[in-house]
């Protein structure tokens, strides 16, 4: 079935074509993207359960982007009259004009920008979806986490508790402008299992995994397959040891791979980050940055993961941008500001955390392409070193192309073969060029993980996707 | 919109539940250098509903929650709440109460966004750069938080505060060689000087990273952290003490006992307030309409009272708990002769330091510390630091001397013995 989109959104659409006309009477360039996008989280444990019909996703509002000599101001509310557009109005005015008088006041000098482009377009997308998470039985969800949860307890060795979480969202945006009128309705939803038991020596160790996609409710059902790898990787954790620290060859599974694309270049080439010099990236632009074997791809059309959207939060197309291309750096993926700022075009990349947020460049699918060796003849390659599994979090530093990763899980192989020991957790720190310049191997297969979400230093969460196959490298573990 | 819903919820037979209404105004500046990027204004209004129903005889209580958006329409609205009603029926948690004390009437700080405004700008304007050492960009971030509360015990309560925040980056360069920092202030108004101040210890910290050296394959070494990243440290001790932690046994801390086999370690004390001067958090009562009470979380190295949500309050037998969001940590008794004796790494920058409150593991990537060894001292960067808490508290020592980050007061100075450190020369 196709996602419909929002009835609400459909009935303010005069209302907001007028607030975008009144507007245009005072400031040089008027937009307004409205949302509405519903959904729940379900989380059931042995010893709480919650239903909520919010997340991360969910919100309905609206936003207005404003440029007058040059500069670019937002305003962003959720109670609209609308019998009275020019109320709206005025209040626009008022608040952005008590701003400029506080800048004028600190004498703040501008940063002045062109005009965004306003071509005519009109786009109407809804997408695919087997089930909307609004309508979904909530009876049949709550029933079957819980009785994961249950599973979960009897399977799973030394297990404290089992968490597993579902939530989908059902996102409808709108964006007009004078000249263009986008609409977009589509479904994603993820899910999770999160185990937790102590070790011999009290030690708390928490066995994580998810799904995700595009689509609704459905894709939560994935996640009775996913129980069934608790007991083996719960008893990895818990005989797990400290690795001792150094430079190892590595092998990164797919979640560890997208995980290093995400870190390592993905926010090293948003080109926000170029215009305020604040990335390394924006002098490599064409030289090489990696192996041949590193191809890594970025962009809404990438794949259809949690970020799959038709349209970013400012009005621009999805695309899919080729970032490096057998080890040569191409471009970086930028909104439309910075495009304009950088003399460049925006990518389909400008997105908020939600409406009442600012729109910054940010990633959405971000994927190493898949290579040509098999898993067996990775690791058979292997002298001395570890296969990385299950990923806990990354940070990146774009103007070093240092990268942090915190992995839950390294397995030691020695000679070519898996020996059976498991250290845990284990970071992986190193120099982005090196990392991906010791690529030597990528496998045929390959997979994008959406859970979680993604912030800009440490705010503005969004959704994004990452992965690609497994890899072989060098990495300083400890 | 209250009494809607409250007529909404008799109507279909609700009658516990919780209403809380708050309403974000919010200031916003972009800066690149000291030239404004963008400015932003907003106002958003959202009815969060939490409705209970008492199941299987009162044994039990299922809930749900939701956020209700100020333009839902009548329909909307009512099958919103039916929605939740239908769906507490499905959640069923062991039966627990709404707080029924009442709360007396609260002061109201509405903000002056101007005036907090211009204070950001006016303190960043006034940091000292030169011509190898200045500021990226800034971005200031202005809040008036107003909310309104009431549950089905007649519990109501009107609190409006300010929360501010400022994230700063901060480069440094020699030749073609340009570093950056990283820092995000979080507080109740606009602290000029102290901003100033900490803006130009950024810079200071970036002059040294030039210099830095990579961090020697020292395997093992003592660590004193003396910055917002022993924060988490402390965090840690917080968590522990959480009633989701305890009640779930994620945390093995139990009140009346030690929260670790102490050795030489101070034993420190962590007290839980309502209010810290010039806190984002700084409001006396929790989201659940409880008044936030002071009291001691762990005294004198020993775990003593939980805090927390009161579901997992009620199921540890606390029905005085609250929430909490201020934390001032006391009893480090070590002075120089102790964080500084020896060798030891200082560690000021990292990439992302992290302590794990469940696990205890203690994990980030070094970018700016000081090797304090034979009598000299060299700037380092680069390579890990790990380790556990469970390993590190036994021995750990704290200054006296305390500094505030935000919510959260801390020793000045920690030290941690014998971490693991993955060097990269």
């Amino acid at each position: 079935m196709k996602a419909p989109f929002s009835p609400y959104l459909n009935g303010i659409v005069p209302w907001v074509h007028q607030l975008v006309d009144l507007l245009g009477k005072t400031y040089d360039y008027v937009s307004v993207l409205s949302t509405d996008s519903v959904g729940f989280t379900i989380q059931m444990s042995q010893r709480s359960k919650s239903v909520t019909n919010s997340n991360m996703t969910t919100e309905r509002g609206n936003v207005v982007r404003v440029a007058k000599n040059g500069l670019y101001s937002e305003y962003a509310f959720n109670e609209i009259d609308q019998e009275d557009p020019e109320a709206a109005v005025r209040k626009i005015r008022d608040e952005l004009d008590r701003q400029i008088k506080v800048l004028e006041k600190t004498k703040t000098p501008v940063y002045e920008t062109g005009l965004l482009s306003d071509e005519p377009l009109e786009l109407f997308v809804e997408k695919e979806t087997e089930q909307l998470p609004e309508t979904e039985d909530p009876e049949k969800l709550v029933s079957f986490l819980q009785s994961l949860s249950d599973r979960g307890m009897e399977i799973i060795p030394g297990a404290r508790d089992c968490n597993v979480r579902g939530m989908s969202t059902h996102i409808s945006k709108m964006f007009i402008s004078k000249n263009r009128f986008l609409r977009q309705s589509y479904v994603y939803a993820e899910g999770s299992i999160a185990s937790f038991a102590p070790n011999e020596e009290g030690e708390m160790k928490m066995a994580y995994k998810g799904v995700s996609g595009l689509g609704g409710p459905e894709i939560l059902f994935r996640l009775k397959e996913t129980l069934e790898e608790f007991p083996k990787l719960m008893q990895d954790l818990l005989s797990s040891e400290k690795i001792v620290p150094g430079e190892y060859e590595i092998i990164t599974d797919p979640g560890i791979t997208g995980l290093i694309a995400h870190e390592a270049f993905g926010h090293g080439v948003e080109m926000d980050m170029f215009v305020k010099e604040r990335a390394l990236g924006a002098k490599y632009i064409g030289q090489r940055v990696g192996s041949d074997k590193v191809t890594m791809h970025e962009g809404a059309l990438c794949a259809d993961s949690v970020t799959a959207y038709a349209f970013d939060d400012e009005g621009i197309i999805a695309g899919d941008v080729i970032e490096i291309d057998h080890g040569i750096l191409k471009t970086g993926i930028c909104d439309a500001l910075a495009a304009l700022r950088l003399g460049g075009q925006p990518t389909g990349n400008g997105k908020r955390q939600n409406f009442a947020h600012k729109a910054y460049t940010r990633m959405t699918n971000t994927i190493f392409d898949s290579g040509t060796d098999s898993v067996d003849d990775m690791i058979a390659s292997v002298k001395h070193g570890y296969l990385l599994s299950g990923t806990e979090s990354g940070m990146e530093d774009p103007k070093h192309w240092g990268i942090q990763c915190i992995v839950s899980r390294g397995y030691e192989i020695k000679d070519g073969k898996l020996t059976g020991k498991v250290v845990s957790p284990v970071i992986m720190t190193g120099y982005v060029p090196d990392l991906l310049g010791n690529i030597c191997m990528a496998s045929t297969d390959r997979r994008v993980d959406g859970n979680g979400g993604c912030g800009k230093g440490y705010k503005e969460w969004v959704k994004v996707a990452d992965g690609g196959p497994y890899l072989k490298t060098k990495a300083r573990l400890g | 919109m209250f009494k809607a819903v409250k007529e909404k919820l008799q109507a279909i037979g609700c009658d516990m539940y919780e209403l809380t209404e708050q309403t974000v105004k919010a200031w916003e500046f972009y800066f690149i250098r000291h030239k404004l990027d963008q400015n932003r204004a907003s106002s958003v209004k959202t009815l969060k509903v939490k409705v209970y129903r008492p199941l299987e005889d009162g044994k039990m209580l299922g809930s749900a929650s939701g956020d209700i958006n100020p333009t839902a329409s009548d329909e909307e609205l009512d099958q919103a709440l039916k929605n939740l009603y239908y769906q507490a029926s499905l959640v069923k948690n062991p039966a627990y109460t709404l707080t029924d004390v009442p709360i007396p009437v609260l002061e109201q700080k509405p903000v002056d966004h101007a005036a907090i405004a211009e204070s950001f700008m006016n303190a960043m304007q006034a940091v000292h750069e030169t011509e190898t050492e200045r500021i990226n960009s800034y971005e200031i971030f202005v809040r008036e938080i107003h909310k309104r509360f009431e549950n089905s015990n007649g519990v109501t309560y009107e609190v409006t505060y300010p929360e501010s925040m400022i994230e700063v980056v901060v480069n440094a360069s020699r030749g073609d060689h340009e570093i950056e920092l990283y820092r995000n202030f979080e507080s109740g108004v606009c602290n000029g000087e102290k901003l100033t101040r900490d803006v130009e210890d950024a810079l200071r910290f970036g002059k040294d990273r030039l210099i830095a050296e990579p961090t020697p394959k020292l395997q093992k070494s003592d660590v004193v952290f003396s910055t917002a990243d022993a924060v988490e440290l402390y965090s840690y001790f917080a968590y522990r003490m959480n009633a989701a932690l305890l009640f779930r046994k994620l945390s093995d801390w139990s009140k009346g006992e030690a929260v670790a086999e102490y050795t030489t370690g101070d034993r420190i004390s962590i007290l839980a307030k309502a209010s810290l001067d010039n806190s984002s958090k700084s409001y006396p009562v929790d989201e659940e309409g409880a008044l936030i009470r002071e009291r001691y979380i762990i005294r004198d190295g020993v775990a003593e009272e939980s805090w927390g949500n009161r579901q997992m309050s009620e199921y540890l037998g606390d029905k005085n708990s609250s929430d909490v969001n201020n934390f001032v940590v006391s009893g480090g008794t070590a002075d120089e002769s102790v964080l500084h004796a020896g060798d030891y790494l200082e560690l000021v920058e990292f990439s992302d330091f992290q302590v794990d409150e469940v696990g205890g593991d203690v994990l980030g990537e070094i970018r700016l510390g000081y090797w304090h060894h034979d009598g000299k001292v060299d700037v380092i960067t680069g390579g890990s630091v790990s380790g556990t808490m469970q390993d590190a508290i036994p021995s750990m020592r704290c200054s006296k001397e305390t500094e505030q980050y935000n919510n959260m007061v801390i020793p000045k100075e920690t030290r941690l013995y014998n971490l693991t450190i993955t060097g990269i020369r």
